[in-house]
């Protein structure tokens, strides 16, 4: 197998499974930290955009409204989330379904309790 | 420019394509996040008049005709270390410049969209200014479709994922591979 410049021994053309994780780096099974703070990330900033908006704009942005679009946007980041994780994981021997069941009941809990009680 | 290695090793490109699969996912959800803010803002102009560009419906509209072609040009960046989806002559992948383009096209309407209402406050849809983000959206779709194709398709060849059951799906990935997924003449 060739290898790019600086993989490999030298000259010999042989890979040996050390080279092969070097030019790999972190492994996408092992990512479930980072997606799962990206999420939480977004989801925060959603819900700062649409505070945003019904509270420095409420005629404009009515609070239904701002918690509509929020709702809508939480459930499509969710799906990313849990797609994400779901397919960096497959074929792997890694298991993060306990952190995202976690970490999406979670979202949901907070998203329902904003609803009610934020802009009212 | 470096050359790029003919080949790399199969566990290495199916890390890549999947890194590269994260960063399509999260464009996808921004896409779909405008899709949804296309509802909030034409509610919002049916409503109210425009009194200011920073409308709450425009900070989201905005921000991300901005974040869609910096996202996509990351994937580009990114994109050159697998070999297997370069395009024509060792450039960017067609479809994925079709992407960049046409999201490229929506950032720099969001200023001849403001030169637009400066004189015009009417928020009225069909308006030449409004043309250019919807062609360019509807560019961008096309282009992302047919590069998440052709990545699907080459994790379903490295074993990485399911092949399609569906006689005409098949077809669709091998002719992605062959990269005759767009025509027969362009790669």
């Amino acid at each position: 197998m060739t290898l790019p410049k600086g993989f490999g021994s030298g000259g010999g053309g042989g890979s040996s499974s050390a080279d092969v994780e070097r030019m790999i780096g972190k492994r996408v099974e092992n990512m479930t930290g980072m997606i799962t703070i990206s999420f939480l990330a977004a989801w925060g900033a959603t819900f700062g955009g649409t505070a945003a908006g019904y509270f420095y704009y409420p005629w404009a942005y009515p609070t239904p409204s701002g918690h509509f679009a929020f709702i809508v946007l939480t459930i499509i980041e969710a799906i990313g989330y849990i797609f994400c994780v779901k397919v960096m994981q497959e074929g792997s021997n890694k298991n993060s379904n306990g952190v995202v069941a976690a970490t999406v009941g979670f979202v949901a809990a907070a998203t329902i309790a904003i609803t009610l009680t934020v802009g009212h | 420019m470096a050359q790029m290695p003919a080949l790399i090793p199969k566990e290495v490109e199916i890390q890549r394509l999947k890194k590269l699969w994260l960063m399509i996912i999260a464009l996808g959800s921004i896409a779909a996040s405008v899709e949804v803010d296309n509802f909030v803002d034409g509610s919002l102009h049916q409503t109210s008049i425009r009194d200011s560009a920073f409308t709450p419906a425009h900070w989201w509209l905005y921000s991300h005709f901005i974040a869609l072609p910096v996202g996509w040009g990351a994937a580009a960046i990114y994109d050159r270390k697998i070999p297997i989806l370069r395009g024509p002559n060792n450039s960017i992948n067609t479809g994925l410049k079709m992407t960049i383009l046409g999201y490229l096209a929506t950032m720099f309407t969001i200023g001849v969209n403001e030169m637009w209402h400066f004189w015009f406050v009417e928020e009225i849809f069909a308006v030449p200014n409004h043309w250019m983000f919807n062609m360019g959206v509807v560019v961008a779709f096309m282009g992302a479709l047919a590069y998440v194709v052709r990545v699907y398709a080459r994790l379903v060849e490295l074993g990485a994922e399911t092949p399609g059951e569906n006689p005409y799906v098949a077809e669709m990935y091998k002719m992605a591979l062959e990269g005759k997924l767009y025509s027969r003449s362009i790669p």
